[in-house]
């Protein structure tokens, strides 16, 4: 790795966390420094747990430390995962082995091991999920707490399969109850593919219109009680709704120049549907994680002077990111698509998933763009 | 690499070192700093100053550049990395590169110092390995500490003789994070202005190399807590500048920081505390219509700021009883006259 200013991003601790505390019943410990817990624990507004290591610690060894700490928080929870950090994992204690003993999931997902998408992967990895082909339902997965948009994209999908007559039992991937891991459902519906738990049978994403006619398709095709057509009904209505507001602002403006900043799913379902419905001119397509190779148009970016760059160099009319994009946006119109979005009060729980979530997307965009003429004619 | 002792008293919640680090760093206005670590160490704290100086209306996010280390680098060293770092760093002429290590290059024994000192540019560096240095508190002392040596090895010893009473007075140790940092300031002031005093250096608070160069032509240091008290001495050993060791808490607190700094500054103090006693009675008598209001005591007997509570509820004609309506005490206490003024509209709003 290389030297980074403003790194956008946080680690794979924080992602680890992030999936782990979704889950109610399941004790998360952070293996590490206050430093390493405060974080997380800003973010995530969850019940977090931490050895807050200090130097004879480091010095001597962190097992009686962690043992500690388990055995006084482990009357109160289902189950305990240990998430090491930088230094204990350098250390090279064999955590493993010494909470043998102990019914607890051990996630290796030190800072230096990579980014938040990493570290939410290896502990979904490591959940003991017990997959039943039999049950019915469909699991919600890429919940993902530290995202403003993980209540509304929860709450739209299960709109969705509730839309499409599926039975409700099926649980969300990362919010939901530790011990409904017991039953998992095979069929998987996504909210976000960057975060998929690779396990099912997966029917798309329900990102942009054109993934969720798909995902309707598929789910009509494998579930026999599935009822496709209050959703594709939907799926007109709304299509009408976007391209009429679309058209209203089109008699009077040109489509605008947008960059985007975002995690890869995100970005391309924002430039997809800008692109859709407003002929939008994508300037510039930039993901805090990696992109697949075979996808040139987004390219992958870290560090804030580099949006900062692009901003510069291309001068979009709107820009979508975080607000860390918006500290750059100069003139240029904003909405906020990636965490963290602040300086603003959020109340509502808006998805960014489902056709909630592209009506939102689209009356937040026309909404910046026509104040932006309003103020810069 | 442990350059801080560990008190025994250490809190293992204190926060991170390097928050407390930044928190000083970030405030220099043309300074650049290096967070000698994994790149999330750099994200999660720059995002957290980012999200409390939101909340302080400052739009803009405080630069800090990450050595980047990952696995390759905790396996064979990150000494290459820092360098590369602090080189490109320089490229942006900064008025000064701060570097602050981390708990990780710390473990893996990264001869940081070495690496500073031989950069071939001036560099700061601040220990900030969390666990390994302390807490919060520790990286904010360490930062006021490390920038007061770089101020000392370039404007050289002070000169002998007593210093020059010249009514010039530096901040030390300011919360750049506390939500009502300028409101405080303000205060000091006005405060300082019923001595005919005034604000020389803010040390540190967005503040330049340049300003923060000339802090030894100050004739005195008024430190905000007395926390920060062994910076108010490092900075007398270094400079021969006296302290104040408190911004004012409660009303006689105000009287007697008057007095004090008046003292210090060879000034006589009766006409500016007698004008300051005028100013608190006219700010009390605005609140007469607390009093009498049955109100519970919202602190422990010897907790911080319970003397000056009570001292507050007395003046205003509240009546302590068990049962009466628990009030909100601001923390940390609020700075001088002003700030209890504030407190009372808050104590209003309860009891109206």
């Amino acid at each position: 790795m290389s030297h980074c200013i403003n790194p956008l991003w946080p680690c794979a601790l924080t992602g680890a966390v992030s999936a782990l505390s979704g889950f109610k019943g399941l004790a998360v410990v952070i293996h590490g420094s206050s430093g390493c817990y405060y974080y997380p624990a800003t973010l995530l507004h969850r019940d977090l747990h931490s050895t807050f290591l200090v130097e004879q610690e480091v010095v001597f060894g962190t097992g009686e430390r962690l043992i500690e700490v388990i055995e006084a928080i482990r009357p109160e929870y289902q189950k305990i995962a240990v998430v090491n950090s930088c230094v204990p994992s350098v250390m090279g204690e064999d955590i493993k082995t010494i909470l043998e003993g102990f019914d607890v999931i051990v996630i290796e997902s030190p800072g230096f091991m990579g980014d938040f998408e990493a570290g939410y992967h290896a502990a979904v990895r490591a959940l003991p999920v017990r997959l039943h082909d039999e049950l019915p339902g469909v699991n919600i997965e890429g919940i993902n707490l530290i995202d403003p948009f993980a209540n509304g994209n929860q709450r739209e999908a299960e709109r969705f399969l509730d839309l499409m007559s599926i039975d409700r039992g099926g649980i969300s991937f990362c919010n939901d109850v530790f011990h409904n891991l017991d039953n998992v459902p095979g069929y998987f519906l996504s909210v976000n593919p960057d975060l998929s738990v690779g396990r099912g049978k997966n029917f798309g994403s329900l990102l942009g219109i054109e993934a969720i006619t798909s995902v309707i398709r598929k789910i009509a095709d494998a579930i026999e009680s599935a009822d496709p057509g209050p959703a594709e009904d939907e799926i007109r209505t709304v299509e009408e709704r976007l391209f009429r507001a679309s058209d209203k602002y089109l008699k009077r403006y040109d489509p605008p120049s947008v960059a985007v900043f975002s995690t890869y799913s995100y970005c391309t379902f924002a430039a997809d549907t800008l692109k859709r419905y407003l002929d939008a001119d994508i300037v510039y397509c930039g993901s805090r994680n990696p992109p697949p190779p075979d996808d040139l148009r987004v390219k992958k970016i870290t560090s804030l002077p580099e949006v900062e760059g692009v901003v510069c160099s291309q001068s979009p009319d709107l820009v979508l990111g975080s607000s860390f994009e918006q500290s750059v946006a100069k003139d240029a119109a904003f909405v906020g698509l990636t965490p963290p979005i602040r300086g603003e009060v959020r109340l509502l729980s808006r998805p960014l998933a489902g056709t909630e979530g592209v009506l939102g997307l689209m009356e937040a965009v026309l909404n910046a763009c026509m104040d932006r003429k309003k103020w810069h004619p | 690499m442990n350059l801080n002792p560990l008190p025994s008293t250490i809190s293992r919640n204190g926060g991170c070192t390097l928050t407390g680090a930044l928190a000083v760093t970030t405030s220099v206005r043309d300074s650049i700093t290096i967070i000698h670590g994994p790149d999330g160490c750099s994200h999660h704290n720059f995002s957290l100053l980012h999200a409390t100086l939101l909340d302080n209306d400052c739009m803009t996010v405080p630069r800090v550049m990450s050595s980047g280390l990952g696995e390759h680098e905790v396996i064979f060293g990150g000494e290459k990395a820092l360098l590369n770092a602090i080189h490109r760093a320089a490229e942006e002429q900064p008025g000064i590169i701060f570097v602050l290590s981390t708990c990780i290059t710390d473990t893996i024994g990264d001869d940081v110092a070495g690496i500073c000192g031989h950069a071939g540019v001036p560099v700061s560096l601040i220990p900030g390995s969390g666990f390994l240095g302390g807490n919060f508190e520790t990286g904010f002392s360490n930062a006021l500490m490390a920038l007061s040596d770089t101020i000392r090895t370039s404007t050289g010893p002070p000169l002998p003789g007593s210093r020059e009473k010249n009514g010039l007075v530096n901040l030390i140790g300011e919360k750049n994070l506390e939500y009502e940092v300028e409101q405080n300031f303000a205060e000091i002031k006005r405060l300082l202005s019923l001595l005919d005093m005034r604000v020389h250096v803010r040390f540190v608070h967005k503040s330049s190399v340049n300003e923060l160069g000339t802090l030894p032509d100050g004739s005195l240091n008024i430190i905000r807590e007395p926390s920060l008290t062994h910076v108010g001495d490092y900075l007398q050993k270094l400079f021969g500048i006296p302290y104040v060791n408190s911004f004012p808490v409660g009303m006689t607190g105000t009287l007697l920081f008057i007095g004090e700094t008046a003292k210090k500054a060879g000034i006589s103090e009766e006409e500016p505390v007698q004008k300051e006693r005028e100013s608190q009675q006219q700010m009390l008598d605005e609140f007469s219509d607390l009093a009498g209001k049955r109100v519970s005591l919202p602190l422990l007997p010897g907790s911080p700021g319970y003397r000056e509570i009570c001292e507050v509820m007395d003046a205003a004609g509240l009546m302590v009883e068990t049962g009466g309506i628990d009030l909100p005490v601001p923390i940390p206490f609020p700075v001088g006259t002003a700030g209890i003024s504030r407190m009372l509209h808050g104590w209003r709003r309860v009891l109206s």
